[in-house]
């Protein structure tokens, strides 16, 4: 079955084909045909990671391109990590598919909703199953179109726009990280293809000095994708884009990609203990920087996102902590549960029309079903014991915990107790109590969109027990050969995170519940200077416009007046130059007998002198 | 010591440029026509020096130049009833004048 | 100080002055007059070349003929006195463009070395041309004599022409 693999991200592709095509003619219908394509991708994913379960690693190349005498290829491989992530992509990709249907329903660019859907879901399968750094990063950059794309989606809104350009460009930042990385990799590798890479790597061959250089610039690339700060300010203003778009992209895939790419290139990691680190203390140092932000926000969207950015801070730190079982692990359950949370969220704004949770409230009654979801979804990110979120949390804190962070480990714990904090602080508003804007007709939402966040929050409790029957640890890190502290599990961390959970949703309970005993705003009244700055997102924002945004608009302007004028004037200058010539040779055909008997006469002059001067005879 | 062949043909040369510097520079064309008869005295003088002092000094070079101003006189009576025909033309004998070649 | 030589720088001296003063004069008249002067000291040096017969219709056709009919042209024809300036930068490179040339063609003079004279060319000169007229070139005789049958039709006709049209259009 594996030999048909590469069909997997065909079938998106030919979704965005078709419907590119005939998108206008069957408008309502493409939804089906996404929707059929999307599924048969998934039927092949689940075959293919059966396969793969048993036997090793498959792999297809071809002759791309020559360059002097060195072959690039393409090609496609199925690793443990390949064949898991393909699987969590097509099936959320095909849960939003679904979602959609009812989301989307009636809007005038419906079925090009579905073309971009398609796009993004091919460009992520097909960089997912790539073996060499290049079509890594040709499909990397295709990820970032298809993500452009649906952010500005609604483009009629200029905030939509301002979101898209802004995803984009600060993504490419973290892009050309990537690209110097690949061109040093290259020049010293003289391949791109990972097998080659992870030899050189490994047998020593490039300086321990550059290898961290390396590292750092794959990191910077990952950085962009995954929103690590300080690239993190794309993601918030990303929820401009439609509700199943930050649950397919902002959620489970494309922000994964980033991990994914740390995750690939692992042995390039492990040759620079520089390199890890920095990876761990920017993962944990977002974890709780984006959390801290979540505590004060409005808007139900980017509660999410922040979370979104907290959550791949865990994963970086699990990365950096030699936990890369861990980290995998926690990708996968945080695909299901934040997308599960994300798609409740949509129908809970689709029903009330607000994205603004001081307007909501007292949503328990008329949507019963989007309630419990969400609930499974934030007892999951929360950490809860019994939910897969706590069993991948905990793998992190361990592995965090054994490879000797101790700092780290401790703002780890903190944002266990903000997560859930916030989360509570987040489902308490939207669900409990009276509803606090206009109480309009408030119903339920439809199958379609209901069905897609139970297979999810079915998905989102199970997952956590995949250890268990398939021994995922040792599958996973069959192609990864490091040395893994294996002490005994200490029950400590355990107990003490799930305290700290708890703790955070009983504080949210008694600030926002109406039972609650505390007003809500006790802590931000008596320290209303932090407070400001939370709300204001520690004005990242103002700081990089000031600064950065300042700095290319001016250069922007130099080299604008530079090509009006100079390049400008030296094209200018050599027509009016040409010009000018014509004119003077136009002065000598005068119609004046005299003047044309001048020049006739100067050529004999030149003639004469010429034979004078050579002696006479040629 | 008698006068070298080269004097006479250095002499000839002199006439010949005033001449050509004279038709191709003056704007009256009657100018230019006379100047034309200098340019063409200019090459007689030349023939009749040869006929004396070259390499085999012999009548010819002075019967020549006979046949040179008979041509001469005969170009100059044809080049003023041009002349005068394109005066009674474009009343005007100013050589700027005629520039119908110009593009 | 040869009398021969004399002789010839002083006809040379008024030949080119009355070169030099026809290209600077103003007025129309006084250049024709000047030129006239280039002619008798041409004449002269004829002369000094035993070419006396040559001399002799230099003197008539010459200054006679050719400057008489040059003062018709100017007669018939309208003139302003003074000449408009004309273009310096062209006098100019005509300038150096005949002194190159002069420059080129006296290096050819200079680096002559023919040496014979002629010395029985004066004895009977216009009997000597009139026999080599008649013998040697007896075709190009008659053939100028055509030409100039020819000219002296055709500038009739040219002149003529115009008159004719002139008369019907009034």
């Amino acid at each position: 079955m594996m030999q048909w693999a590469w069909f997997i991200p065909v079938f998106p592709l030919i979704s965005f084909i078709l419907i590119l095509l005939i998108g206008n003619r069957i408008k309502e219908k493409s939804a089906y045909l996404a929707i059929l394509l999307s599924f048969l991708s998934v039927i092949l994913s689940f075959f293919v990671l059966l396969e793969r379960a048993e036997k090793t690693t498959y792999q297809v190349e071809t002759i791309w391109f020559s360059i002097g005498n060195i072959d690039i290829t393409a090609g496609y491989s199925i690793t443990a990590l390949n064949s898991l992530i393909i699987l969590i992509v097509s099936l959320i990709s095909f849960l939003v598919h679904i979602y959609s249907m009812g989301y989307m329903k009636g809007h005038q660019r419906f079925s090009t909703f579905y073309g971009y859907l398609g796009l993004f879901t091919f460009s992520m399968l097909a960089l997912v199953m790539t073996t060499n750094l290049l079509q890594l990063y040709v499909f990397w950059e295709l990820v970032g179109l298809g993500s452009f794309l649906l952010i500005g989606f609604y483009f009629e809104k200029e905030a939509a726009k301002k979101a898209a350009k802004k995803a984009f460009i600060m993504t490419r930042i973290g892009d050309v990280g990537l690209f110097i990385a690949m061109i040093l990799l290259f020049w010293q590798v003289e391949s791109f293809r990972y097998e080659d890479i992870f030899q050189a790597v490994e047998s020593g061959s490039i300086s321990s000095g550059l290898v961290t250089a390396i590292a750092i610039l794959i990191f910077i690339g990952a950085m962009g994708k995954s929103g690590q700060f300080p690239l993190h300010t794309w993601l918030p203003d990303a929820m401009e884009g439609p509700t199943p778009v930050s649950a397919l992209i902002h959620a489970a895939t494309m922000v994964a990609a980033g991990v994914y790419l740390v995750a690939s290139l692992y042995p390039v990691f492990l040759a620079s203990e520089v390199a890890l680190m920095v990876v761990a203390i920017i993962g944990g140092f977002t974890a709780i920087f984006a959390a801290s932000i979540a505590l004060v926000q409005k808007d139900i969207k980017r509660i999410l996102a922040y979370s979104t950015v907290s959550q791949l801070g865990y994963m970086m730190l699990g990365l950096g902590a030699f936990g890369y079982v861990a980290a995998i692990f926690h990708l996968t359950t945080h695909a299901f549960f934040k997308a599960l949370l994300f798609l409740a969220a949509g129908s809970v704004i689709h029903a009330v029309g607000t994205q603004n949770i001081e307007n909501m409230g007292g949503l328990k009654e008329k949507m019963r079903f989007t309630m419990i979801l969400f609930l499974i979804g934030a007892l999951s990110l929360s950490g809860v014991p019994l939910f897969s979120g706590f069993f991948s949390k905990e793998a992190i804190l361990i592995a965090t915990l054994e490879s000797g962070h101790g700092v780290l480990l401790s703002l780890a714990l903190i944002t266990t107790f903000l997560t859930s904090f916030y989360m509570f602080r987040l489902f308490f508003l939207v669900f409990s109590g009276n509803m606090r804007g206009e109480t309009k007709a408030v119903h339920e939402s439809p199958k379609n969109m209901v069905w897609p966040m139970a297979i999810l929050a079915v998905l989102s409790i199970l997952v956590g027990y995949i250890d268990r029957p398939f021994s995922f640890n040792e599958w996973l890190l069959m192609d990864i050969h490091f040395n893994q502290h294996h002490s005994d599990h200490a029950i400590w961390i355990m107990i003490l995170s799930i305290v700290l959970s708890l703790f955070g949703i009983a504080l949210a309970y008694m600030m926002y519940h109406p039972n609650g005993m505390m007003k809500r705003d006790w802590l931000s009244l008596q320290v209303p200077f932090f407070y400001n700055i939370l709300v204001n997102k520690y004005y990242v924002d103002e700081f990089y416009e000031k600064t950065v945004i300042k700095v290319t608009k001016m250069s922007g302007i130099v080299l604008h007046w530079f090509d009006r004028f100079i390049i400008e004037g030296v094209m200018n200058g050599v027509a009016s130059f040409t010009q000018f010539i014509g004119r003077q040779g136009a002065k000598l055909q005068n119609g004046q007998t005299q003047m044309y008997s001048t020049i006739a006469f100067f050529g004999l002059a030149i003639f004469m002198i010429i034979y004078a001067v050579i002696g006479g005879g040629w | 010591m008698t006068t070298p062949l080269s004097a006479y043909l250095t002499l000839a040369l002199i006439l010949f440029c005033i001449g050509l510097y004279g038709a191709l520079t003056k704007r009256n064309t009657v100018i230019v026509l006379i100047c034309i008869e200098l340019m063409l005295n200019a090459a007689n003088i030349n023939f009749v020096a040869f006929s004396k002092y070259g390499l085999i000094p012999s009548i010819h070079g002075q019967v020549f130049s006979l046949f040179t101003i008979t041509i001469a006189a005969a170009e100059a009576a044809v080049g003023l009833a041009i002349l005068i025909a394109i005066y009674q033309n474009r009343k005007s004998v100013h050589i700027d004048d005629y520039q119908s070649m110009k593009h | 100080m040869n009398g021969e030589f004399v002789a010839f720088i002083v006809l040379a001296i008024v030949a080119i002055s009355g070169g030099i003063w026809m290209l600077n004069l103003t007025k129309v008249v006084h250049m024709v007059v000047s030129l006239v002067f280039t002619f008798l000291s041409i004449a002269g040096l004829y002369i000094l070349l035993s070419a006396e017969f040559v001399a002799a219709v230099q003197v008539l056709i010459y200054s006679g003929a050719i400057t008489i009919i040059m003062l018709f042209g100017i007669m018939l024809t309208k003139h302003q006195d003074h000449e408009k300036k004309g273009s310096t930068r062209k006098k100019i490179f005509l300038f150096a463009s005949i002194l190159a040339f002069a420059f080129s063609i006296y290096i050819g003079i200079y680096n002559l070395d023919i040496g014979q004279e002629g010395t029985d060319l004066h004895v009977n000169n216009t009997e000597q041309i009139g026999i080599a007229l008649y013998t040697h070139y007896v075709i190009p005789f008659e053939l100028t004599s055509v030409v100039l049958l020819v000219a002296l039709v055709g500038a009739i006709i040219l002149a003529k022409k115009e008159e004719k049209e002139e008369k019907q259009d009034t």
